[in-house]
C-alpha cells in the first residue's frame, strides 16, 4: 500500500485528573488510519477508544489533558491548539447518541444550517439547499428540516447526524458508536449507508465500537484496543480469522455467530484494570489463560508481522494458543485464577 | 439522583452507611461546616442567654439622674445602647436568639416529618392516596404565603405557635413532592424489587430500604424551612401581628421602626437583628446544599 | 391545546379552593358569621343591603353558592371603615403593586440572569467562591430589613429619595400615566424597587449559573466545540438559550409569589399598594376589605401560575411540538 496515511496517531497518552488520583485513560496507543479506508476501534467500555478519538479532535472534558503522544493529520502534527481550523471540514465526528448531541430547541436543519454559515461560509439560501441535498444523501425527506430533535425516531437521527458530519466535505469521519443505541436492523441500514457514502464521497472513517461483529460487517482495519492501550491491529479478515492476542481470541468467542461453527457464548471473566494504578507489563495478565511470568515483568515491545500487530508476549506460539481459545474450558479455568 | 449500585442500607440502619454519610457530610464540605458552626455558636448563645446578658430585655431601665435611659448609643454598660424605652439592646438580641431557634426549629421538625411522611406514603402506595395528598398540596401551594400567615396571625391572635403552624402548613407540599417524586424512582430499583420478591413486608422495604434514602433530602428541605420559618416570623413581627411580649429579633426591628430609629440613625439597634437572621439563614443555605451534594453529586469542578 | 385546558383547570381549582378555604375561614373566625360582612361602622341602609347580597340569613352551603357567584361579578362587599365598595378600593391600589413588582423583577432578572451567566463563566476562579454566598447572603436578608437600611442611610441620613409613601402631598395630575412617570412618583419608587430588586436578583442569579453549569457539560455543547463553532455561539447561542428556559418561568412565578411577598416592602416604605391594604385591614379587622385584598393576591398567584404553565409549554420545543413517527 503506497498511500500515505492520513491520520497516525503514535505513543497516545490522555490521562485525567479525578477524586482519587491521576487516571491513564488512554497510556500508549498508537494506530493508523490509511487514506481511503474504514478502521474498526474495537474494545470494551473504559478501554480508551471514546478518549482517543475524541483526543484527536482536540475535544477533551474539563479534567482531562494530553500527556504525550503525537497525532498526525495529513503529515500536520495537530493538537488542540491547532486543531480548530480542521474540525468539521477536514475531521468530523458522528455521536453515539444523536439526540443527547443536538440542541434541544433547534430545528435540525437549523443546526445543519449554522455548521453550513458559520464555519463553511456559505450566505443561508446556499446553506438551506445544501442542507437539503444532504438530508437527501442519507435518506431523509427534506421536510424533517423543519423538526426538531425529539421529533425524530432513533434510526433517523442518527441519519441527521451522518449528515451533519459531512456537510463540510471531510476527509476524515470518526464514528462513535453510531449505530450501539440502533436495533438490528436498523443498524445494517445505517451501516450499508455508510458503507455506501464512504465510497462514493473517498472519506476515510475510524469507527469506534465494542460489537466485534460490526466490524466484520463494515471495516478494512481493525485495532483492538484494552485498558487504554492497542494490543492488536491489522486488516480485518487476517485478524478476525487468525487473532494473535488472547484478548482477541476472547472478543471473537463472545460472538459466536462470526465463527462457522455454533459455539455457546464464552465470557471473559473478570474485569480490565483500574487505569488510576501503575501498570507493569501486559495489562490483560490478571484475566489470561495464557498468562506467563514473563508477561508480567515489564513492557515489552509489540510483535509485527505484516501488517499484523500483537502485544502479546508470547506471539511466537499465537497458532497453538488461538487453537486452545478455541476450547471453552480453557477460559473457564483461567477464571480460577483470574483477579476479579 | 444518585447512580449507586448497591444499596445504601444494610438492615440494622441506624449506623449504615448513608447514616454515617449523612453526618459526615460537614466535614467535607468547607461551607457546610461553616453553617454547622454559625447553628452551633447560636445554639450556645440561646443556651446559656442569660450568662450572656444578665440584663432582662423587656426591662425599661433608668439612668443614675433618674430618667429613662432611652435612645442611648453603645456604651460600655450597652454594648448595642438602649431602645426609645430605654431597654438593653444587646440584651434583646441575645435572648431573642432563643425565640428564633424555637420557631426555626419546630417549624422545621414539622415541615421535614410531615413532608417525609406524606412523599413516602405518596410515592410508595400511590393510587388514590397519592392523588388525594397531592391535591391537598396543590392547594397549599396556591395559598399566598405571608398574607395568609398573616390573615391567620391576626385573626387567630398573636401566638407565635400559631405563625409556627402557618409556615409549617404551606411548607411542607414542596419537601413532600420532590421526595415523593425520588420514592417512585427508588420503587423501581433492583434492590427493592428483589426484597419484594424475598417477602420483605410494605413496612420494612418502606422503613429499611427507601427512607434511608430519602433522608438526605428531607434534611435539606428541613435546613431551608429553618431559615424560611424565622424570615416569616421576624416579617409577621415586623408588621406587628407578633406577640410583643417575646422578645425576637423580629419584634426588635418592628420596635425600632415604629419608634423612628430609622430618622435617628440608630444603626445599632435594627442592623445587628438582620445581620443574626442572615447569619442563620444562610448557615441553612450551606447546610442544605451540603446535602444536595450528597444526594446529587455533580462535578463541582475539582 | 388539551394541555393548555388542563393546565386552566388545574389554576381554576386551586383558586377555588384558596375562596373556599378562605370562605370557611372567616365564617369561622370569633364572632358571629355576620361579622365577615357587616359591622355597625356600616349605616342601616348598607347592612340591609349587604344581608340580602350575600344572603347572610340562608343556610351556610347557600351563602358559599352566593359568595362565589358575588365574586364572578366583582361583588366583594363594602369595606366596614372606609364604608365603600372593597373592588373599588383595590382597584385603586392595584397599579401601584403592579408597577412596583414588575419594574423590581425586570430589573432583577435582568441582572441575575447576566450576572448568574457572568459567574457560571467564572467557574471556579475565586470571584465564584466569593460571590455566590455573597448572592446567599442577600437572599437570607428579610426584604424588610434591607428596606430599612436603605431608608435610613439613602433617605434619612444622605436624603436622596423620601421616606416614603408614593408621592408628594399637594401634588395633582392630569391623568393616572401623567402621575405614573412623574419625576416624584418615580422618585418614591426608586427605594422600593432598589430594595426590591436587591433581594430577588438573587434567584434568577444563582438559577441561571446553576442552569449554565448543567448545560455547559451536556452532550450537544461538546458538539458544538467539535464543529468549531465561535465560544460565544456556544455560549450564548446554544448554552444560554437552554438554561433561559426555566428562568423565564421563574419569572412568571415570580411575579404570583411576589405579590404577596410586597406585604413587608409595602410597609417600610408605606407603598400604597394592595399588601400595605391588606396588614391594615388585617389589624383592624376591617374583614370585606381584608379579604378581598387576599382574593385579589391569590387571584394574581393562580394567574402567574397559569401564565408560566404556557410559557413553558410555549418555548420548549419538546412541549409545543408533539412526537411524530
Amino acid at each position: 500500500m503506497t498511500h500515505a496515511p492520513v491520520l497516525s496517531v503514535e505513543d497516545l497518552q490522555i490521562h485525567y485528573r479525578t477524586r482519587d488520583g491521576v487516571a491513564r485513560a488512554v497510556d500508549g496507543a498508537s494506530f493508523v488510519v490509511p487514506e481511503g479506508r474504514i478502521v474498526g476501534l474495537v474494545g470494551e467500555s473504559g478501554c480508551g477508544k471514546t478518549t482517543a478519538v475524541r483526543a484527536v479532535m482536540g475535544v477533551l472534558a474539563e479534567n482531562g489533558w494530553r500527556a504525550g503522544g503525537k497525532v498526525v493529520f495529513k503529515g500536520q502534527s495537530i493538537d488542540a491548539s491547532n486543531t480548530r481550523p480542521l474540525l468539521w471540514r477536514d475531521i468530523a465526528y458522528v455521536p453515539q447518541s444523536a439526540m443527547s448531541s443536538l440542541d434541544p430547541v433547534y430545528t435540525v436543519g437549523a443546526q445543519v444550517v449554522e455548521v453550513l454559515t458559520k464555519r463553511g461560509g456559505a450566505s443561508r439560501a446556499v446553506a438551506k439547499a445544501r442542507a437539503a441535498e444532504l438530508f437527501d444523501l442519507v435518506g431523509l425527506s427534506e421536510r424533517r428540516l423543519a423538526d426538531y430533535p425529539h421529533q425524530f425516531s432513533g434510526g433517523m437521527r442518527q441519519r441527521a447526524a451522518i449528515a451533519m458530519a459531512l456537510a463540510l466535505e471531510p476527509s476524515l469521519l470518526l464514528a462513535d458508536e453510531p449505530v450501539t443505541a440502533l436495533d438490528v436492523i436498523v443498524q445494517r441500514q445505517i451501516l450499508d449507508m455508510l458503507r455506501d457514502l464512504q465510497q462514493r464521497l473517498r472519506l476515510s472513517m475510524v469507527m469506534v465500537t465494542h460489537d466485534i461483529s460490526v466490524v466484520a460487517y463494515l471495516c478494512d482495519e481493525v485495532v483492538v484496543m484494552y485498558a487504554g492501550q492497542v494490543v492488536e491491529s491489522g486488516p480485518v479478515r487476517e485478524v478476525l480469522a487468525r487473532p494473535r492476542h488472547p484478548y482477541t481470541m476472547g472478543l471473537r468467542n463472545a460472538f459466536p455467530d462470526l465463527l462457522s461453527n455454533a459455539m455457546e457464548l464464552v465470557p471473559i471473566h473478570g474485569s480490565p484494570p483500574d487505569l488510576r494504578e501503575p501498570l507493569a507489563g501486559c495489562r490483560f495478565a490478571p484475566r489470561c489463560p495464557f498468562v506467563q511470568p514473563a508477561c508480567t515483568a515489564g513492557d515489552f515491545p509489540a510483535a509485527l508481522n505484516g501488517g499484523h500487530l500483537s502485544a502479546c508476549r508470547r506471539d511466537g506460539e499465537a497458532d497453538a494458543i488461538r487453537i486452545a481459545a478455541l476450547d471453552p474450558e480453557t477460559w473457564q479455568r483461567s477464571s480460577n485464577s483470574a483477579m476479579s | 439522583m444518585a447512580e449507586r449500585a448497591e444499596p445504601l442500607v444494610a438492615p440494622g440502619w441506624r449506623l449504615s452507611p448513608v447514616v454515617r454519610r449523612m453526618l459526615a457530610m460537614p466535614l467535607r464540605d468547607p461551607f457546610a461546616f461553616t453553617g454547622v458552626l454559625i447553628y452551633l455558636l447560636f445554639a450556645a448563645v440561646a443556651l446559656f442567654a442569660d450568662q450572656l446578658a444578665p440584663t432582662d430585655p423587656m426591662e425599661i431601665l433608668f439612668t443614675k439622674a433618674g430618667k429613662v435611659a432611652a435612645n442611648l448609643g453603645p456604651s460600655a454598660e450597652f454594648p448595642l445602647g438602649t431602645t426609645n424605652l430605654g431597654r438593653d439592646i444587646y440584651a434583646q438580641l441575645i435572648h431573642g436568639t432563643r425565640s428564633a431557634l424555637a420557631v426555626g426549629l419546630s417549624a422545621a421538625a414539622i415541615v421535614a416529618t410531615v413532608g417525609t411522611v406524606v412523599g413516602l406514603v405518596s410515592g410508595y402506595f400511590g393510587g388514590w392516596v397519592d392523588a388525594l395528598l397531592m391535591r391537598v398540596a396543590d392547594m397549599a401551594l396556591s395559598l399566598p404565603f405571608l398574607p395568609f400567615v398573616i390573615v391567620l396571625t391576626g385573626f387567630l391572635g398573636a401566638d407565635t405557635r400559631n405563625i409556627v403552624l402557618a409556615v409549617a402548613l404551606l411548607l411542607w407540599p414542596n419537601s413532600a413532592r420532590v421526595i415523593r417524586s425520588q420514592v417512585l424512582s427508588l420503587r423501581e430499583r433492583a434492590y427493592v424489587e428483589a426484597a419484594r420478591v424475598t417477602g420483605a413486608s410494605q413496612a420494612r422495604i418502606l422503613f429499611v430500604h427507601i427512607a434511608p434514602n430519602i433522608l438526605p433530602l428531607s434534611f435539606v428541605y428541613a435546613a431551608i424551612a429553618i431559615g424560611w420559618a424565622i424570615i416569616t416570623e421576624a416579617s409577621v413581627n415586623f408588621l406587628g401581628f407578633g406577640d410583643p411580649t417575646s422578645v425576637s429579633w423580629g419584634m426588635m426591628l418592628q420596635d425600632a421602626f415604629t419608634s423612628q430609629a430609622l430618622s435617628r440613625g440608630q444603626y445599632a439597634w435594627f442592623v445587628p437583628p438582620g445581620i443574626c437572621i442572615i447569619l442563620v439563614v444562610v448557615a441553612g443555605f450551606f447546610i442544605s446544599r451540603g446535602y444536595e451534594e450528597v444526594f446529587m453529586p455533580r462535578l463541582r469542578g475539582r | 391545546m388539551r394541555l393548555v385546558l388542563e393546565r386552566f383547570t388545574h389554576n381554576a381549582l386551586a383558586l377555588l379552593a384558596v375562596t373556599t378555604i378562605l370562605f370557611f375561614m372567616f365564617r369561622l373566625m370569633p364572632g358571629t358569621p355576620l361579622a365577615a360582612f357587616i359591622n355597625e361602622n356600616l349605616n342601616a341602609d348598607q347592612q340591609q343591603a349587604m344581608l340580602e347580597q350575600f344572603g347572610l340569613d340562608k343556610p351556610m352551603w347557600q351563602q358559599y353558592g352566593i359568595y362565589l357567584g358575588n365574586l364572578l361579578t366583582g361583588q366583594m362587599g363594602l369595606s366596614f371603615f372606609q364604608r365603600r365598595p372593597v373592588t373599588d378600593i383595590l382597584l385603586e391600589v392595584l397599579p401601584n403593586s403592579v408597577i412596583l413588582t414588575l419594574t423590581s423583577l425586570i430589573i432583577a432578572y435582568i441582572f441575575g440572569v447576566l450576572a448568574g451567566a457572568w459567574l457560571a463563566w467564572k467557574r471556579g476562579s475565586w470571584i465564584e467562591r466569593v460571590a455566590v454566598p455573597v448572592v446567599l447572603a442577600t437572599r437570607a436578608a428579610p426584604e424588610f430589613w434591607i428596606g430599612m437600611v436603605l431608608l435610613a442611610f439613602l433617605s434619612f441620613h444622605l436624603g436622596w429619595f423620601p421616606s416614603g409613601g408614593a408621592s408628594s402631598p399637594g401634588l395633582a395630575y392630569t391623568s393616572n400615566w401623567g402621575r405614573i412617570f412623574s419625576f416624584d412618583y418615580l422618585q418614591h419608587l426608586a427605594l422600593p424597587v432598589i430594595t426590591l430588586a436587591l433581594y430577588l436578583q438573587g434567584l434568577p442569579l444563582l438559577l441561571m449559573r446553576s442552569n449554565m453549569l448543567e448545560v455547559m457539560h451536556e452532550e450537544f455543547v461538546t458538539m458544538a466545540r467539535m464543529k468549531g463553532l465561535s465560544e460565544w455561539r456556544i455560549v450564548i447561542g446554544h448554552a444560554a438559550r437552554n438554561a433561559l428556559l426555566p428562568v423565564v418561568t421563574a419569572f412568571a412565578l415570580g411575579v404570583g409569589l411576589s405579590m404577596g411577598g410586597n406585604v413587608v416592602i409595602e410597609t417600610v416604605f408605606s407603598w400604597p399598594g394592595i399588601g400595605r391594604m391588606l396588614v391594615q385591614a388585617v389589624s383592624v379587622h376591617d374583614y370585606p376589605l381584608a379579604q378581598g385584598a387576599f382574593l385579589m393576591i391569590a387571584l394574581v398567584l393562580a394567574l402567574m401560575n397559569f401564565v408560566a404553565d404556557l410559557l413553558y409549554m410555549v418555548l420548549d420545543p419538546r412541549v409545543s411540538h408533539g412526537r411524530k413517527g
